[in-house]
């Protein structure tokens, strides 16, 4: 770094890259963990290279078309990382003060962090696609070098993208509704493949992963054969021309993005730092917000703090829509699924996570732990209010499915509540054990913290969801 | 249960972390008085009242709070106990009157009781206003106010407070040491850090020196200069002689 101008584009581009790094710095046994999977990934892309070796790899539409449709799906990832990571820089980065009190146009810094958000946003891609493409390109596919370069163009793409997304938000939502509305756009643009790809599988009466949906139906209305939609394909596959052009034009891009949203990243991040919250009229007296008992304060408390993040609210309600499909696809495998028995299997399995990830929030989350250490309270009493809040919380979702039950098999219905109960008190008890002190705002990494957790919950409510489904089946 | 009139009374206290912290601190403050606890940085400070409050185990030593044994019986001396870190205990997205609600829940102080006494520190310490405003708009000042109102809505008997003054501007100062002043009229016993020792100068009706994990002397701040040698010393300079050549 010394041997660079110090305030330069290079130098500032260095700078993000050595604090990007630093922040996705994990523990020892987690880098270890890494490192061991990418010497498989890249043992098992040596096989399959040196299987290719003598096969040789020509363009054509299918493959063309195929490519695209990878670039459609890794551009809407890149592009949700590139959001998320842009809202993290207006919000939450603590250097932009430092970077914009100093003597530097405010364009070369956006630079700079266009910059550390595409190399953010390329590095876990690289890390699952390259393992695979670079030996099969050594073993005789010299070609496929362009997959490299193809990565790059999307990521400074998705970027830029990524970047225009959330300062349109500043500016059309307001500073304050920004913050949560572009982790909220994360959120549904990182699921939005996925919904998609579900709707359009159960539309088509099977079930084929989102590439395969996508692939489908650009090669049904000839997208990707030919033309500008083949490019990523014929730049993956090593023509110069068309890597010059995507690479070319992404450049453009990243210039033209630097140069037109210079002045409204500086406003908006200006914006930002005012103040965030709305500031409510005082009236009344206070009394509404005392309690009786622990539990009744340790509930009002949890429920405020989750009702006041939205954007977390959106995280988990998100992931319920995720796990629905899942649930019911496991018993919608041949001849028809038994709805019964996947409706209780699916109560239990999506109540669990829920009370899972409010119990994270309330035990390992906990934003003022000292506060309840000099309580005089008992620890034990404590966790079980926060075990007795999360289920509370999770409650009303709980009952949705089980009262759908109700409707065929009023039994079959208690059943599923009784397990339900105890697959979520299982669930939060989980997370009581192993909990973990992380701020609420990793809710979406806590799994790094304790991975035993996630796993043994997944057992837990896997394993009261089969005694449901089964007490429901008998029950009929 | 009562064995003696000390609000907190400190014996053999020791802690050790990856060196020894404190060792053999022996520590008596009597009901009904501001005691202040100096010591340069790393002394052991904080360490000790984190060991008071129950926040730290000790390696060896006695805690007893108003006569209560704080190590057999934490929950009836935390009961009595308020704890005021130089990092407010706050949760952002709560107001102040949510807050005093939840600590008050944890103290578990009866509603009817709870909620006059909230009104009225929240008046008292000018936060009324902002009472149903988020605590994540606030200024650090009015932060470590809130958390303050939250440390004496159950009306303890002790309140123990880390360098409550960092980062408050002459206002606020004024209003927390007054506020502490009033909390020891009225017959509570506290006991502060702090590295402003104009604080302890003012405010403090004994002053303890630490040092090397020891108390190295204690006294009134007349006490103090004359252990250290002059009538005429501040207690800065007074402080600076004693950590110098403990003993």
């Amino acid at each position: 770094m010394h041997r660079l101008r110090p305030g330069s584009f290079a130098w500032l581009v260095l700078h993000e890259l050595r604090v990007g790094s630093r922040n996705a710095r994990r523990r020892a046994r987690s880098l270890w963990f890494g490192l061991i999977l990418l010497a498989l990934f890249t043992g098992f892309g040596i096989m399959i290279a040196l299987g290719l070796r003598d096969v040789p790899i020509a363009g054509g539409p299918a493959l063309y078309t195929g490519a695209l449709a990878a670039s459609i799906l890794l551009m809407s990832f890149m592009t949700t990382q590139a959001l998320l990571r842009s809202q993290h820089t207006l919000y939450e980065s603590g250097d932009l003060d430092l970077l914009l009190s100093a003597p530097l146009e405010p364009r070369t810094i956006l630079r700079a962090k266009l910059c550390g958000i595409a190399a953010s946003v390329v590095l876990s891609f690289t890390l699952l696609v390259l393992p695979f493409a670079i030996p099969i390109a050594i073993f005789g596919h010299p070609g496929l070098f362009g997959i490299p370069l193809l990565l790059a163009a999307l990521s400074l793409t998705s970027a830029c993208l990524g970047l225009a997304i959330m300062l349109g938000v500043v500016a059309l939502a307001g500073p304050r509704a920004a913050r949560t509305l572009g982790q909220i756009l994360g959120a549904l643009l990182g699921g939005a493949v996925f919904l998609v790809s579900q709707l359009m599988s159960n539309g088509g009466g099977g079930r084929r992963s989102a590439a395969m949906s996508l692939f489908n139906w650009l090669m049904a209305h000839r997208i990707g054969t030919g033309g500008i939609g083949a490019l990523p394909g014929r730049a993956a596959l090593g023509d110069p021309l068309a890597a010059a052009l995507l690479l070319g034009g992404a450049l453009i891009l990243f210039a033209a993005t630097g140069y037109a949203f210079g002045r409204s990243f500086l406003a908006s991040y200006q914006k930002a730092r005012m103040r965030l919250s709305r500031r409510r009229a005082a009236t009344g007296p206070v009394a509404r917000h005392f309690r009786a008992g622990l539990f009744g304060s340790m509930f009002a408390k949890e429920w405020r703090l989750l009702a006041r993040d939205p954007a977390l609210a959106f995280q988990i309600v998100l992931r319920l829509i995720y796990l629905a499909p899942i649930a019911l696809a496991a018993f919608g495998r041949g001849g028809g699924p038994p709805l019964l028995p996947a409706l209780a299997f699916a109560s239990v399995l999506i109540a669990g996570q829920l009370v899972g990830s409010f119990a994270w929030l309330a035990v390992s989350a906990e934003d003022a732990p000292d506060l309840l250490t000099v309580a005089p309270i008992a620890r034990r009493q404590v966790e079980r209010a926060k075990l007795a809040s999360a289920m509370a919380m999770a409650a009303p979702f709980g009952l949705i499915l089980p009262a759908a039950l109700a409707l065929s098999s009023p039994l079959g219905a208690l059943a599923t509540v009784a397990l339900t109960a105890a697959g979520g008190a299982c669930a939060g008890l989980i997370e009581i054990k192993w909990q973990k002190p992380a701020p609420r705002k990793t809710f979406q990494r806590r799994r790094s913290g304790s991975m035993i957790a996630g796993i043994l919950t997944l057992l837990a409510t896997a394993f009261f969801g089969g005694i449901a489904a089964l007490a429901v089946f008998l029950i009929g | 249960m009562a064995m003696t009139d000390s609000a907190l009374r400190i014996r053999g206290l020791s802690k050790a972390f990856d060196k020894p912290v404190i060792t053999g601190l022996d520590l008596e403050v009597a009901g009904g008085e501001l005691y202040a606890l100096l010591g340069p940085n790393g002394a052991g400070k904080t360490t000790t009242l984190r060991m008071v409050t129950g926040l730290t185990r000790p390696d060896a030593g006695s805690i007893h709070i108003f006569g209560i044994d704080a190590l057999a019986d934490p929950l009836a001396a935390k009961a009595v106990t308020a704890w005021l870190p130089d990092e407010p205990m706050l949760y952002d997205k709560l107001t102040p009157s949510e807050y005093l609600g939840f600590v008050a829940g944890l103290w578990q102080i009866p509603p009817a009781e709870a909620a006059p006494e909230a009104e009225r520190l929240l008046k008292w310490l000018e936060l009324w206003e902002s009472r149903e405003t988020r605590c994540e708009t606030f200024s650090r000042g009015m932060k470590q106010k809130v958390a303050l109102a939250g440390a004496l809505i159950h009306r303890p008997r002790l309140l123990i407070l880390d360098e409550p003054l960092t980062g408050l501007d002459a206002a606020m100062a004024r209003a927390v040491k007054d506020a502490l002043r009033e909390a020891v009229d009225k017959g509570a016993t506290v006991v502060v850090t702090t590295h402003i020792l104009e604080v302890a100068e003012r405010l403090a009706d004994r002053i303890g020196i630490i040092g090397n994990g020891t108390l190295l002397a204690e006294g009134t701040l007349e006490e103090l200069r004359a252990k250290a040698g002059s009538d005429k010393m501040t207690l800065e300079d007074a402080f600076i002689a004693l950590t110098r050549s403990p003993g």
